[in-house]
């Protein structure tokens, strides 16, 4: 009896729940996007305590940005968001523009608000890939990756850029559309329409993801505020608030955002709340589209290299696919910012949330967790 | 009920702070370092239940630093920027976290980047540098090129 298999396997079992062990969740982990980590205290699969394990993408944008000229850091700033990087531009450049006092063409805000959308887009496709990925549905994440690829070579011929655009300067936009370029997005926007159905079919139907998500991470309507959600997560526990529709900037003011709210708050319903989010999207490009009007694309503001904003402060910020980015830039009267300070979207639930939900909860699901919240290391470490 | 910025700014005056009209949808307002709790807890109470972010500035020439706390009413629709000067010799401010939680980790970042304490903070350990021994790095007289050269030995070539 003593020496049977079971028993000792009993024994092991026995002795194991007894042992609390660390894991590193990331940097190298195949759930984890970019370089980040959790220190996990876990018995057996259970999670006992997290501890966040950020800094190995620290690259120190902030003290760098204090070093360069202001329309250098244009350069820079997209780095900060690898999946949606236009809200970084368009941020820093409103901040830039608040500051100068100045107010640009109506055709520059139409152009932001495309490219912004466009790049909103593509990182739903990216965050919804992930999720399919986090649950093992890695057609889903394949197709959506393809599908990405068509508005990044839309990118690339309207930026010269495919990840970093570098579009938005201050006073405007670099260029104008090329000739045939709206009919090749509506073409890539009709195309992605299409395509949601094979999503919802593979992913968003799917009796794996319901299984998986129904009830994970759950989030209140006044917790979503208290902790300081922003964006679809916030908009998935109820609260109708859109910095597009309450803080207008770019050319959001002009155009008719439809804000979706849900019921909910789980991981499901937030990952529906992207599906939902991303077929609105389409509609909002096609409405800018048809009311953009002809005209200046940037405002003379002389030669941008040798830029002198005044001396002053400005917030500005941007709803970008994760939430609120928001740039807060002080200027004493120099080329080059005094300070520039970033408010990423990824640090309330990165940080606190994580250290709320996961005890508690199994390690297969992290993953999961962690691409429902559309948690993006780079805006946590900056 | 929703108020207007007017009606927010004579708020705030009644209360005896300094407000500046900056943009639309956004004030910002001077605060002292003792009225700091009193000034944010009224606030959340009159509904800016939003805390963006924390941020500090080093004004260097003023011998100061300038703490940010961002707070956006989602009511009202205004951006308030609450600004406390403190001395840079002995940078002490009263904690937030009971307010609201996630300050916890702009503090703790506040700390690291600037040096500044947050007292009643029970966790102010490092969050991203590691083995840190200069002086915090986002100080407008840490000067990276120095510190470069001082700990790895690179050379500058011109």
């Amino acid at each position: 009896m003593m020496d049977s298999p079971s028993y000792m396997l009993s024994k092991i079992a026995e002795k194991d729940n007894l042992t609390v062990y660390e894991l590193f969740f990331g940097p190298n982990h195949p759930g984890m996007h970019g370089n980040f980590g959790y220190v996990l205290e876990m018995i057996g699969t259970e999670i006992v305590k997290v501890r966040p394990n950020a800094g190995h993408l620290h690259r120190g944008f902030e003290k760098l940005m204090e070093q360069k000229l202001w329309v250098q850091n244009i350069a820079l700033v997209p780095r900060i968001c690898v999946a949606d990087p236009d809200p970084n531009e368009v941020a820093y450049c409103t901040a830039i523009e608040k500051i100068l006092r100045v107010d640009i063409p109506d055709r520059a805000k139409f152009l932001r608000t495309i490219t912004l959308e466009m790049s909103r887009l593509s990182s739903f496709l990216m965050g919804m890939g992930a999720l399919a990925a986090a649950v093992g549905l890695y057609t889903a994440m394949n197709i959506m990756t393809a599908d990405r690829d068509l508005i990044l070579d839309l990118f690339e011929w309207l930026t010269g850029a495919r990840v970093y655009h570098m579009f938005s300067i201050p006073g405007g936009v670099r260029n104008d559309l090329a000739d045939g370029f709206v009919e090749r997005l509506y073409k890539v926007l009709d195309h992605l329409e299409k395509r949601l159905i094979e999503y919802d079919k593979l992913l968003f139907e799917n009796p794996i993801i319901h299984k998986r998500l129904k009830g994970l991470g759950y989030v209140s309507k006044e917790d979503a505020v208290k902790y300081g959600l922003t964006g679809p997560n916030l908009r998935a526990s109820g609260n109708p608030y859109d910095v597009r529709v309450d803080d207008p900037y770019a050319a959001y003011p002009y155009l008719d955002v439809r804000v979706i709210t849900q019921e909910g708050g789980d991981a499901l319903t937030r990952a529906i709340q992207i599906r939902l989010e991303f077929e609105e999207t389409i509609n909002l490009i096609r409405r800018a589209l048809k009311t953009m009007p002809e005209g200046e694309i940037r405002l003379n503001l002389g030669n941008l290299s040798a830029l002198k904003v005044p001396k002053g402060e400005a917030y500005a910020k941007v709803e970008s696919s994760k939430g609120e980015f928001g740039y807060y830039v002080v200027s004493d009267g120099g080329m080059k910012p005094y300070r520039v300070a970033v408010r990423g979207p990824s640090l309330p639930a990165g940080l606190l949330l994580a250290q709320k939900h996961l005890p508690k909860m199994k390690i297969d699901d992290v993953a999961a967790w962690m691409a429902s919240l559309a948690i993006c290391p780079p805006d946590i470490d900056k | 009920m929703k108020l207007d910025k007017e009606s927010i700014i004579e708020l705030l005056n009644q209360k005896g702070v300094e407000v500046l009209d900056l943009y639309p949808n956004q004030i910002s307002v001077n605060i002292k370092k003792d009225n700091l709790l009193n000034h944010l807890v009224f606030l959340r109470s009159i509904g800016f239940d939003h805390l963006s972010f924390i941020n500090a500035v080093d004004f260097i020439d003023e011998g100061e630093f300038e703490l940010v706390y961002h707070v956006w009413s989602y009511t009202h629709k205004i951006h308030v920027l609450n600004k406390v000067r403190i001395s840079r010799n002995n940078p002490v401010i009263p904690t937030i976290v009971n307010l609201w939680e996630q300050a916890q980790f702009y503090e703790q970042e506040i700390h690291e980047f600037f040096g500044i304490i947050f007292e009643g903070n029970k966790d102010l350990s490092p969050l991203f540098l590691e083995n840190w021994v200069d002086i915090p790095p986002l100080r407008k007289d840490f000067d990276t090129k120095e510190f470069s050269v001082r700990l790895f030995g690179a050379e500058i070539r011109r």
